[in-house]
């Protein structure tokens, strides 16, 4: 009984912390596209799979050469989860015959 | 360059003009056939394995790495060649000027230093490369030596920086890069006006550094300031930038940055453009295809096994056996019987060197030369 209970919270636990995390996530993804996109297009973020530390690196780098990002901790949680490096690698994507 | 306001303000106008979106949100590149597209702005494209059955890589399906918005167009009479620093004669040189030098032709691969980055584990940050950000071609203009001893180079500087017409967006550091003299002034190094006897055109018109048997770090494009100097460049990329550690890393770990050094030159390496990794083959006499080159060297040898390295065989080499180009090299095999072959190359070059089967994992990814490898699938005919 008691264990079931606890796998009760468990559960209650984190439907909580995916809701919560729902916000921050789409917060993270405004803010890609604020802070990053006045430079570079996003396709060469959504080809990597990189572990949280190398994605706030990959911040800092930006910060530094200029990115005002004002969401930083939202914008992480976005990158992490959906880019992260458990995550597969995508397919590669092909460009439009230009000839 | 170091940018004005104009620039910038041109060098957006020109992101935000290219590439095309059509409605299916698909990218066109001008002048590109279809490309793996890590990126559309700015451009970094892959070549498909399927369009390296040629010893020249045609300018359409050459691979492009830009690190910074492609530059407005040039316009070829507009354009100025800086030359400062420690030479006799500072000045300017228009595209008749570099036109009225002899003209040389030379054959060189073209290596991005990422190239196969998406093969290292643990990944690493950066364009995540497969096989295709290489490309051979003729490259033809004046020595790079002849433009400087017109300005009357002080032979006593040790390194030549050199600036491109592209320019950082925001507060992103400027492309420039230095290079010892001894290299700039080697008589393969040239100022290309053409590649493959055509514009270079978004590979660096109208005037693209060629530095035969280094990686593509130093192939700065659209060149318009050249600099003699006692000091190395102490740029972003120069460094920290484009280094490789002196004492090789535990995979994954942090180096230490007084231990990181400029890349000059280019390990041994092969490719196997064919069959494609994972792809099927039915019973039967078949071609494996490939390409290997040696960056200052010429490659002496490939090997190809069918059988996950048991046993090797030597692959035809394409005749052209020079240094800074690859090699083209295929071998016939018909699979005994159907199913799954692991397909193996391993280079040798000139200088004996032999592709390793654990590439030295770096924190930037760069210089991957691992024994190429793909699976393919042999089902009965």
């Amino acid at each position: 009984m008691m264990r079931i209970r606890l796998a009760l919270i468990c559960l209650g636990s984190s439907v909580a912390a995916i809701a919560a995390d729902q916000a921050t996530l789409d917060l993270g993804k405004k803010e890609e596209a604020r802070s990053c996109l006045a430079c570079h297009s996003l396709r060469i973020i959504h080809s990597q799979r990189l572990a949280r530390a190398a994605w706030g690196r990959e911040l800092d780098k930006m910060a530094g050469w200029g990115s005002q990002i004002k969401e930083r901790e939202a914008l992480l949680e976005y990158l992490v989860a959906n880019y992260g490096n458990d995550k597969p690698m995508p397919v590669p994507e092909m460009s439009a015959n230009g000839k | 360059m170091t940018p004005n306001r104009r620039q910038i303000f041109a060098a957006f106008l020109a992101a935000a003009a290219r590439p095309m979106r059509s409605a299916d949100d698909s990218v066109t590149i001008a002048g590109k056939r279809p490309m793996i597209l890590h990126n559309d702005r700015p451009e970094d494209l892959e070549t498909p394995l399927r369009y390296f059955d040629s010893w020249v890589t045609p300018i359409d399906v050459f691979f492009v790495r830009q690190h910074l918005p492609r530059p407005a167009t040039i316009d070829p009479a507009a354009y100025r060649l800086n030359i400062s620093g420690m030479v006799a004669k500072p000045g300017q040189l228009t595209l008749a000027d570099l036109q009225k030098l002899p003209q040389q032709t030379v054959p060189a691969t073209l290596e991005c230093t990422g190239n196969g980055r998406g093969f290292y584990t643990p990944k690493v940050p950066g364009i995540q490369w497969g096989r295709g950000a290489v490309g051979n071609a003729e490259w033809s203009g004046p020595r790079l030596s002849d433009v400087l001893k017109v300005a009357g180079v002080d032979t006593k500087a040790a390194f030549l920086e050199l600036d491109g017409a592209d320019v950082g967006v925001a507060a992103t550091p400027d492309f420039v890069r230095s290079m010892p003299m001894e290299k700039a002034m080697h008589p393969a190094t040239l100022l290309a006006l053409k590649m493959n006897g055509q514009s270079p055109d978004i590979h660096g018109f109208p005037a693209r550094l060629i530095v035969p048997g280094w990686d593509g770090t130093s192939w700065v494009k659209w060149v318009t300031r050249l600099t003699p100097t006692a000091e190395l460049n102490k740029g972003f990329f120069m460094n920290p930038g484009y280094r490789y550690p002196k004492y090789s890393l535990p995979p994954g770990s942090a180096p230490n940055p007084a231990e990181l050094e400029i890349i000059e030159g280019m390990p041994v390496k092969s490719s196997l453009t064919s069959p494609e990794d994972q792809s099927k083959i039915s019973l039967g006499p078949t071609t494996i295809r490939g390409f290997a080159w040696a960056g200052e060297n010429a490659i002496e040898r490939v090997e190809v096994s069918t059988d996950g390295g048991s046993r090797w065989q030597n692959a035809q080499l394409s005749a052209q056996k020079l240094p800074f180009a690859w090699r083209l090299f295929t071998i016939n095999w018909t699979p005994a019987a159907p199913g799954y072959y692991t397909i193996m190359s391993r280079a040798t070059d000139t200088a004996g060197r032999v592709q390793p089967i654990v590439p030295a994992w770096n924190p930037s990814g760069y210089l991957w030369n691992g024994i190429d490898r793909v699976g393919v699938i042999v089902e009965k005919a």
